[in-house]
């Protein structure tokens, strides 16, 4: 076999593996992250930490939500992560896609369980992609001109913008907005799927799960796991499409004006405290 | 009823069907003809008069000595490929009502159990068809030869015995052994496509029966020898990481080979061959 | 340098793929002809497993010389004796090559060869991986040859169609050169030159009709290269098989292996009881071949079970609720053990009939299995010479002869399964020599490697050795000729379609079909001087109709019609020599039962049938030569039927 050949066949592999890879790590991790600080606007108001007097569950869950976009906000380098999420994501995309043709789908014959759930595998991942698009596109490159209604979204008034941004005004719903809302909820739906699916797809690729019995239990976990994090995503986008423009902006604007007194040992203040310390120390 | 239910029912409905075959009843046969390379494609229709134990071979066997569609027009015989009839050569193997089998094993009784029911015949889709239900599968053999599935033993001379086995790897290695090159597993599988340019066979997915014999003769004591080859061929463009874990090859196939389990294993020594490559930096 | 000299072997088979693999390593190029994919051969069939000596039946008393006489005993003598010594002798080895190749054989928990008991032994001899042994030793072969294809060595030529051999000159001179075939797909006619051809194209068993034969097992290579000047030997041993699943297009086999494994045979002992076979108490139950054969029990060798079964049902009208079928029963036995020992043929059956007989007895008749009969070959006796047969030998006699090479036959020797055409071999079932009048189970697999690996050697040393002019050198026009000759015949039949007269009479495949119920009936399990003769003139009146048969398929694109017509032609040839020399043959041996003749009559038919084709009569003359013997004594062959069964045990005493 020729160098060339060589040299050809050791790039499929990589390009292969590093598919299935950044599907997992960073791609799949950052999923995890995002849905988890999302869903707080449900559960959020489970943080005790946020004991302003007179907040009620729902305002405690925006304080949460909008403190942990502040963190993320303020993290260091930021820009570098972002871009280096998005490039795993436009690499994953872009091969998925270019992988995604060679197959051609048979479900209409074959209507097994493995292969509907490699058909939705192929159609999740083309959804997701313009899904994760409009998402991006909007709400952090500031293309509002796609939002119904044009709000733009903003760091400080996290919640809020994302709400108007979902239900089409800062007035609840619009008839465009509720489709935007659908269409949310679809996209994430899309993607949890995507990522459980292609765990569990994954393990076999690379060889973990080989025996059938193993395949299967693996597939009850990443099925866990994929019903785990479906409801943290159906939770964000139900609980930012029914939030309360006013009242969330309402929360937000005591946050950054009279600054909510939250819990000392709050760990992301006490490392940004302690980065202090050692500096002037 | 709907030919598409999952496996395990579609046993059941055959079985069912088999219970409440009518005697002396006709079945209709709906044909995919085509009567060479590039040619146009028909359909024509046939009635036949089923015997006991029937087989779509025996109702081919009907039209070839009455070659006279339901419409009373003469025609020819159907083109099918055919050997053993007993589902263990992988001849016969076509798509009946729309999914992929051996043509010998499927009885009448279990798919048009009433008089007039229908029957569809159509050649493989994966496989340029040579006339009517016979196709040209030696893409499949082209594969065997690509991933090297044979032992490479020294000679045909007398040397002995070859390496003991235990029982449990001879049961496994037999599993994978019964593989008859039939093709269902191709056919059924999304990822496998229709090619027939020759010279891309080798960068074209390889499919779950090449994955599977190369695993066969990677669990041999000297087979392994070439392991590094097959694992080579496999792991690049075509190989083992085209494969899309759709799974409908072991859902398919008529010997119940452990096509899946063969897909994760080779998965597991395409990681380890590319580790191994990596660090003794080979390549 | 490899040769410039080519070897054509016709047929991809175990005979056809162990000789293109042992003509190939021995650096002569080899063209692979095949009708099918040379992995869809019908040695895929095969089920049971492959006989050979071995280490723990050694220990026990046996011996390789035992198989060998256990397969002249069960060919009921008219086998070729030194071929089959040869054959036996190296049979252990054949397992170990192919234990090499990577078949997966059967283990023992130590992880050794596993064995089972087969018909016509007593001692454990028969090696298998699982039950589809053909199966796996096929694949092997077909792995091997795959390996010399990708490196240029073998041509493979599938989906072509062997038209007749290329005979160069007349008489003793006469010598094969080649071969006309047609590809299946375009429909082109062709000559191919070879300074050797090798026959391995298989048994006959479409003469019949329904049988277990592929359905590419038309004898049609066979009966062309009878029709060429070819001898055919024994045509009328025509095996049996005892267990076969009746079917609607064919009769599918149910191995041996499973009577091997403990298989047992039962009709109700009371005729017409119409209960469930689980219904019946044991007491009630009629073992057919363990009352009969108290010794051998279920694996009397095949043309007796066949016999009694056919007995049963057909004289005593015993067969289960009157008709022709018997119970074969696994019931017993541990449902997970059969499903590793015999797990392929259960499922097959589970399949075509619908039952599954780990818990419900299958039901099973006779059907056509194997031809012993064949084209006719010669070969050179070894260095085995001893002064006079010897007889009565017992498992732990002193083995009056080595298994080193060459005992048998002289290894390499030029005519070894060489036909009376110089340069036309025949391999594997198509060679009449080892089987004699009845196979015994498991032979033929061996046989087959056999003839491969053995005489492969013979065929390369022929060609190298025997000063012929280079095929390659030979006048154009001895090709051209044959071509024409078959590319007339061809049109012909093409031609045929435009008749169109629509009678039912001139249809191939209603030809076929009689010819299949006329060969059934008068020439396998019982046959008659009156049959036959009946038979003969009713394959005349099929040859005048097939002189104007009607071809359903004008196409000259991938005529299967034509080429099945073309076949039907040819069988009909086969079936008449396998019908006359029935008829001639005035007696009983193995397979060949004549009620009006049913004693064995050594003095006069201890011989060979040897059928030439009269070109100009169109039809067969039967001549009897005497059997190549001379290594074992002729001694009645009963199987236990008269003898106590005290004193006969299913395991020898060990050797110690």
């Amino acid at each position: 076999m020729s160098e060339n050949a060589d040299s050809m066949q050791n790039r499929h592999f990589l390009l292969r593996r590093l598919h299935s890879l950044s599907g997992i790590v960073p791609v799949g991790v950052f999923l995890i992250v995002h849905l988890v600080t999302n869903s707080t606007i449900a559960w959020g108001g489970l943080n005790s930490r946020v004991d302003q007097e007179g907040f009620g569950w729902f305002d405690r869950s925006i304080a949460t939500f909008q403190h942990e976009v502040s963190f993320i906000n303020n993290m260091p380098l930021l820009l570098l992560i972002e871009i280096t999420l998005w490039s795993a994501i436009g690499f994953h995309s872009i091969l998925g896609v270019y992988y995604a043709m060679s197959g051609k789908g048979n479900t209409g014959s074959y209507k097994y369980g493995g292969n509907l759930r490699y058909a939705l595998q192929r159609t999740t991942g083309y959804f997701g992609i313009f899904f994760i698009f409009y998402h991006v596109a909007t709400l952090r490159w500031g293309w509002t001109w796609l939002v119904p209604g044009g709000v733009e979204w903003s760091h400080e008034h996290a919640s809020s913008t994302f709400a108007a941004a979902l239900q089409g005004s800062t007035d609840g719903f619009t008839a465009v907005g509720f489709l935007v809302a659908c269409f949310y909820f679809l996209g994430v739906s899309a993607l949890v799927f995507h990522f459980a699916n292609g765990l569990w797809s994954a393990a076999i690729t690379w060889g973990i799960t080989v025996s059938r019995p193993a395949q299967k239990r693996w597939g009850i976990m990443c099925a866990g796991l994929g019903a785990g994090l479906m409801f943290l995503a159906w939770v964000s986008v139900i609980g930012f499409a029914t939030l309360d423009y006013d009242q969330a902006r309402e929360v937000e604007d005591q946050l950054l004006g009279e600054s909510i007194h939250m819990n000392v040992d709050d760990a992301h203040d006490a490392v940004t405290l302690t980065g202090h310390d050692d500096i002037d120390g | 009823m709907s030919e598409a239910e999952a496996y395990s029912y579609d046993a059941d409905m055959r079985k069912a069907n088999r219970k409440q075959a009518v005697e002396g009843r006709s079945v209709i046969f709906k044909i995919k003809r085509c009567d060479g390379p590039g040619k146009s494609t028909r359909w024509e229709s046939f009635k036949i008069p089923i015997e006991t134990g029937a087989n779509v071979i025996s109702s081919l066997n009907w039209i070839a000595a009455n070659p006279v569609t339901v419409e009373g027009t003469k025609t020819t015989p159907v083109v099918w490929d055919s050997s053993c009839l007993e589902e263990v050569c992988g001849a016969c193997t076509m798509v009946i009502n729309g999914r992929v089998r051996q043509s010998c094993s499927c009885l009448i009784d279990e798919y048009a159990p009433k008089d007039g029911d229908v029957m569809t015949l159509e050649p493989m889709s994966k496989f340029p068809v040579i006339r009517d239900l016979w196709v040209d599968r030696q893409r499949l053999f082209s594969n065997l030869t690509r991933v090297k599935g044979w032992v490479p033993i020294d000679g045909t001379y007398n040397m002995g015995a070859g390496p003991k086995e235990s029982h449990e790897q001879q049961q496994m290695r037999y599993a994978l052994s019964e593989c008859m090159s039939c093709g269902c597993c191709l056919e059924a599988c999304p990822q496998f496509t229709k090619e027939e340019d020759e010279s891309q066979w080798d960068s074209s997915f390889v499919g779950a029966h090449a994955i599977s014999q190369a695993r066969y003769f990677n669990e041999h004591e000297t087979g392994k020898q070439l392991k590094d080859e097959r694992m080579d061929a496999l792991s690049g463009a075509g190989g083992i990481n085209d494969c899309g874990n759709a799974q409908n090859c072991v859902k398919v196939c008529p010997k119940g080979i452990p096509l899946t389990e063969s897909i994760g294993a080779i998965g597991r020594s395409a990681t380890m061959h590319a580790i191994k490559q990596f660090f003794q930096g080979k390549k | 340098m490899a040769d410039q000299k080519r070897v054509i072997v016709v047929g991809g088979g175990l005979a056809g793929l162990a000789a293109s693999i042992r003509v190939a390593e021995a650096g002569m190029a080899v063209d692979l002809f095949s009708m099918v994919p040379v992995k869809r051969s019908h040695s895929v069939c095969a089920q049971g497993g492959i006989n050979a000596c071995n280490d723990v039946a050694r220990q026990q008393g046996y011996s390789e010389y035992q198989h060998f006489d256990e397969t002249l005993i069960g060919g009921d003598f008219l086998n070729d004796q030194h071929p089959v010594l040869e054959m036996t002798n190296w049979a252990p080895k054949i397992i170990d090559l192919l234990d090499r190749m990577g078949v997966p054989f059967n283990r023992s928990n130590e992880g050794f060869r596993d064995l089972r008991l087969f018909g016509g032994s007593l001692f454990k001899r028969t090696h298998f991986a699982g039950a589809t042994t053909g199966q796996q030793l096929l694949y092997a072969l077909d792995e091997q040859t795959r390996r010399f294809a990708a490196e240029g060595k073998v041509n493979m030529k599938e989906f072509w169609e062997f038209l007749w051999p290329i005979i160069e000159g007349e008489g003793e001179d006469a010598r094969c050169v080649g071969i006309v075939a047609q590809d299946m797909r375009t429909m082109q006619i062709q000559s191919f030159r070879a300074d050797a051809v090798i026959m391995a194209t298989g048994g006959c068993g479409l003469v019949f009709g329904k049988s277990t034969n592929s359905v590419i097992c038309t004898g049609g290579a066979a009966s062309r290269c009878y029709q060429a000047g070819a001898w055919y030997g024994n045509a009328e041993m025509i095996q049996v098989h005892p267990t076969a699943i009746p079917g609607a297009d064919k009769c599918r086999l149910m191995s041996e292996s499973a009577r091997g494994e403990g298989g047992r045979v039962w009709v109700p002992a009371k005729k017409g009881d119409t209960r469930k076979p689980k219904d019946i108490p044991e007491n009630e139950r009629y073992y057919i071949l363990e009352e009969r054969y108290p010794k051998y029990g279920n694996l009397v060798p095949r043309d007796i079970a066949t016999r009694e079964i056919f007995d049963v049902c057909v004289n005593e009208g015993m067969g289960i609720n009157g008709t022709n079928q018997v119970y074969l029963d696994l019931t017993h036995m541990d449902p997970d053990y059969l499903t590793e020992k015999l797990g392929g043929i259960l499922d097959i059956y589970e399949k075509f009939v619908g039952d599954d007989p780990r818990f419900t007895p299958m039901r099973i008749f006779p059907a056509v299995h194997y031809s012993m009969g064949g084209l006719w070959t010669t070969y050179t006796a070894g260095d085995y010479q001893p002064d006079a047969p010897i007889s009565g030998f017992k498992p732990g006699d002193a083995i009056p002869v080595g298994t080193e090479p060459g005992q048998g036959m002289e290894v390499g020797a030029h005519n070894n399964a060489m036909t009376n055409i110089t340069g036309l071999y025949a391999f594997g079932e198509v060679n009449f020599a080892y089987h004699g009048a009845t196979r015994l189970g498991a032979n033929a697999l061996l046989s087959c490697i056999f003839d491969g690996l053995c005489n492969g050697v013979s065929v390369v040393n022929y060609v190298r050795e025997a000063g012929h002019t280079p095929a390659a050198e030979i006048d154009q026009s001895v090709f051209d000729a044959a071509v024409k000759q078959e590319q007339d015949k061809h049109d012909n039949l093409l031609k045929s379609t435009s008749n169109g007269t629509g009678d039912r009479k001139l249809n191939p495949y209603q030809i076929a079909f009689e010819l299949g119920e006329e060969m059934n009936s008068a020439s396998t399990v019982v046959k008659t001087g009156s049959g036959l003769e009946k038979c003969l003139s009713k394959l005349e009146e099929l040859k005048d109709r097939y002189s104007k048969v009607e071809l359903g398929d004008g196409a000259m694109w991938t005529n299967q019609s034509l080429s099945f017509t073309r076949s039907v032609g040819d069988m009909i040839i086969i079936g008449e020599a396998i019908a006359k020399a029935g008829l001639l043959r005035e007696e009983s041996r193995g397979s060949h039962y004549r009620t009006d003749f049913p004693e064995r009559d050594d003095d006069k038919f201890w011989k060979a049938s040897v059928a030439k084709f009269n070109a100009s009569s169109g039809k067969s003359d039967v001549e009897f030569v005497d059997v190549k013997a001379g290594l074992v004594k002729l001694r009645p062959r009963d199987y236990g039927k008269t003898e106590s069964s005290a004193g006969a045990k299913k395991e020898p005493v060990g050797a110690s």
